[in-house]
């Protein structure tokens, strides 16, 4: 350990504190990234609403008229989801129901219509609810339909008011008429113990998205996602081009051919050309993923896989040149013709003489490699070709697109930073290893 | 030289016929006409789909045939339809997106050498000063960047913010308009209005300029390091040490000297570079809903348009090897022992 903790390498490595700096980051990533892996952070809680959508981060306020339609909107998706569950194969409801899908825009036309039907169809069935309807650590009160039919009537008074007042968001008399109607509203919630409001609180520290997931949430499970795309992409490529570029190297003739034909062909199809090929060719309902629902019982159009076919298809290439070119120079040093004449086997000297002498030229790739599955993973994602469920950086920017246009940056700051960070300490740390094992490399 | 030009181009060959063995069997691996149609097509639509796009005979007949039409250029006939694009061939699809691409790939190839070279070089001449290091910081901030984030941003502060807030509509936030200064006449021969040569630099202006400006951006990061890199390597070379002790001042050296070294790492970085620009055009295509050659691939794929899928995949393929052979030979221009190899 002492010897390799001080071997001319490493002290190199040590002197560069910037690069350690970066290490410690990469060190952080990975330890969020494999505690989510064990189950740290479940995916259902990513995917699901926590908070009304689009409020902004770092609890900034949202303007006063997406308050208010918050807290309309809070009741009439709790009464929507409450006539849900009342006796399914009343017709009445089942009619109300469908014309309510229908019925579009407004939401306090609908609400008084469901007040109204539930009225009329479904008290019965709503004092005997048992199981609110819960919004990240929020849960419904248990109470009767009627002291609900209160809340409920005190909180449409305030919104009639609230609504005859031209702009909400000009009006400065309005915000404490808001206040109180937000107030009314969480009447409707079981109160929060102090613990989950620590939880309601960090789950909203970045703001919600679109369907009201906390963004946080998101931009932290997205760095297993990313994580668990760079380092297998990357294992995989730098070991094949490894192997391939070696064996070419070292062996030339036809198997240096064959080699070298193999990447000319495949870096000949542009990189997103071939992404998206191989994406298509594994989508859902073609013979690959029938084969694989057939045999392997799971389809693959859902999982990761044609991303990890995608991008190891180019990948290996980098290294397998670099192995390639390196292992020619290494072939034709001294030690090599001495292992040579002391008897050793041909496929014995490359694997134990050559390649473990291209081991620096590997961690640099891989560290290459992973910056770029995890940049490529993005536009994948953009093209509706990459991660399919759960949530990655790429989808949290792809979706961010839109909400960019209604001046709402929360959600493509939060996943660009996430990213930025991650990226800049291995391009730091590229660059270390670069300076360190191949000074020359232009 | 000829033989070398030649060598490179019989060697890229086998590889081409490589590529379109793939591309070819790779979309046969599902069933291109089932994609296309659905599942309620009846049998005879089936039957005609495959007999008109040549799918019914054998594979290596169609290989044949396929090779013939790339080697004449022949994208016109009857089996290269477009399947969604009703009436359109993919020889008239091409037509139409080269040029929006082309408006969009050569401005900025041309824009990113040209600042990133000269970036890379004040930054090289500068080594180890703050404008130096300011530089290679920026170089790595920028490269840490999805490139999806800078055309959002770029996107809506550029065009969007720059019209709502500030009145100011310099930058349209989609569209393209075609070029007419050269235009196809009724003959079917290209035609040229000198007098349309304005409005359609207002246009290019108009649609083109941000999605340029914005690809630069991306591209600067990676370019400029290298270019400073390759110029830092130079400038250690004994050559540079004669010059100066024989007086020649510095600004010769940088441009005369050191620039004419640095010209081999500097024109394979500009071709390794095209390949990215194609790809990178795709994006930049999609966002600013220009109809370029990347967004028809794109378009074709998602609705399952099989020629068009094949033809523009090996159009690609061949625009990639092109430009390889292209860097071979200009290497070779550039450093003379290449041509030995």
């Amino acid at each position: 350990m002492g010897r390799f903790w001080n071997s001319r390498t490493v002290r190199k490595f040590r002197r560069n504190k910037l690069a350690i700096f970066a290490l410690v980051i990469i060190g952080a990533y990975v330890g969020v990234g494999s505690f989510i892996m064990v189950g740290g952070l479940s995916e259902k809680l990513v995917m699901s609403r926590v908070a009304p959508n689009h409020i902004p981060g770092f609890y900034f306020s949202p303007l006063p008229e997406k308050r208010f339609d918050n807290a309309v909107n809070y009741i009439f998706r709790d009464v929507e989801r409450q006539i849900g569950r009342l006796n399914k194969s009343n017709d009445e409801v089942a009619k109300l129901q469908k014309r309510l899908a229908r019925a579009k825009d407004d939401a306090k036309p609908r609400l008084e219509k469901l007040i109204a039907s539930a009225e009329r169809s479904g008290r019965s069935a709503m004092t005997s609810l048992e199981d609110g309807f819960s919004m990240g650590r929020y849960r419904l009160a248990k109470m009767s339909v009627e002291e609900y039919q209160e809340i409920i009537d005190e909180a449409l008074d305030i919104a009639d008011e609230l609504d005859e007042s031209q702009d909400l968001n000009e009006d400065p008399d309005m915000i404490s008429k808001i206040e109180e109607l937000e107030g009314v509203c969480n009447r409707l919630y079981e109160p929060l113990s102090s613990q989950d409001k620590f939880f309601q609180n960090a789950y909203t520290f970045l703001g919600t998205d679109r369907q009201g997931r906390s963004i946080l949430l998101r931009a932290v499970y997205s760095i297993k996602v990313a994580l668990q795309i760079g380092i297998v992409t990357a294992l995989i490529s730098v070991v094949i081009g490894s192997v391939l570029g070696a064996a070419a190297g070292f062996y030339g003739g036809w198997v240096d051919f064959l080699v070298i034909w193999l990447y000319s062909t495949l870096s000949s199809i542009p990189n997103l050309v071939l992404l998206v090929l191989v994406a298509y060719l594994m989508g859902s309902g073609g013979r690959v993923d029938d084969f694989a629902q057939e045999y392997m019982g799971m389809g693959l159009s859902d999982t990761l896989f044609p991303v990890y076919v995608a991008f190891c298809a180019t990948f290996w290439i980098g290294p397998c040149r670099v192995i390639r070119g390196e292992t020619m120079k290494i072939k034709q040093l001294e030690y090599i013709q001495a292992a040579t004449t002391s008897g050793f086997g041909n496929f014995y000297i490359l694997i134990w003489h050559i390649i473990p002498n291209t081991a620096h030229l590997m961690f640099i790739n891989f560290s290459l490699l992973l910056i770029g599955a995890i940049k490529s993973e993005v536009i994948l994602s953009f093209l509706n070709l990459g991660v399919k469920k759960g949530a990655s950086w790429g989808i949290m920017i792809r979706d961010s697109g839109s909400e960019v246009l209604n001046n709402n940056f929360w959600q493509i700051s939060a996943a660009t930073f996430f990213m930025f960070v991650l990226v800049l300490a291995f391009n730091i740390l590229s660059d270390a290893l670069q300076d360190i094992f191949d000074p020359k490399h232009l | 030289m000829w033989s070398y030009i030649a060598r490179r181009i019989i060697y890229n060959i086998p590889v081409y016929l490589g590529i379109i063995l793939l591309v070819m069997a790779a979309l046969r691996v599902n069933d291109p006409i089932y994609g296309n149609l659905g599942k309620h097509a009846t049998q005879e639509d089936y039957d005609r789909l495959k007999k008109d796009a040549g799918l019914d005979k054998p594979f290596l007949v169609q290989y044949g045939i396929f090779l013939k039409k790339i080697a004449l250029f022949d994208f016109d006939s009857d089996d290269m339809m477009s399947w969604d694009q009703k009436g359109k061939t993919v020889g008239s699809l091409l037509k139409d997106s080269i040029p929006p691409s082309l408006a969009l790939t050569i401005p900025a190839l041309f824009f990113t050498s040209l600042i990133s070279i000269g970036v890379g070089m004040v930054s090289a001449f500068n080594r180890g000063r703050w404008v130096d290091r300011s530089l290679v910081v920026a170089a790595v901030l920028g490269m840490s960047v999805s490139f999806l984030v800078y055309i959002i941003l770029g996107q809506y502060f550029g065009a969007y913010q720059m019209s709502e807030s500030f009145g100011a509509k310099i930058f349209a936030i989609e569209g393209f308009k075609s070029f007419e200064t050269f235009k196809t006449g009724e003959d079917g021969g290209l035609e040229f209005h000198p007098n349309r040569i304005l409005s359609d630099g207002q246009n290019w202006l108009h649609y083109c300029l941000l999605p340029v400006m914005i690809s630069v951006i991306v591209a600067m990061g990676y370019d400029t390091r290298f270019y400073r890199a390759a110029m830092v390597e130079e400038t250690g070379k004994d050559y540079i040490v004669t010059a100066r002790a024989k007086g020649a001042s510095s600004s010769k050296i940088m441009f005369v000297h050191m620039l004419r070294n640095a010209m081999i790492p500097i024109v394979t970085r500009i071709m390794i570079t095209l390949p990215f620009l194609i790809t990178g055009s795709f994006l930049l295509e999609m966002y600013f809903g220009i109809p370029g050659m990347g967004r028809t691939l794109i378009q074709a794929i998602n609705g399952n348009d099989f020629p068009v899928i094949q033809a523009y995949t090996a159009i690609f393929a061949g625009l990639f090897i092109v430009t390889n052979i292209l860097t071979d030979v200009l290497y070779a221009i550039f450093d003379p022992r290449v041509r030995l190899l």
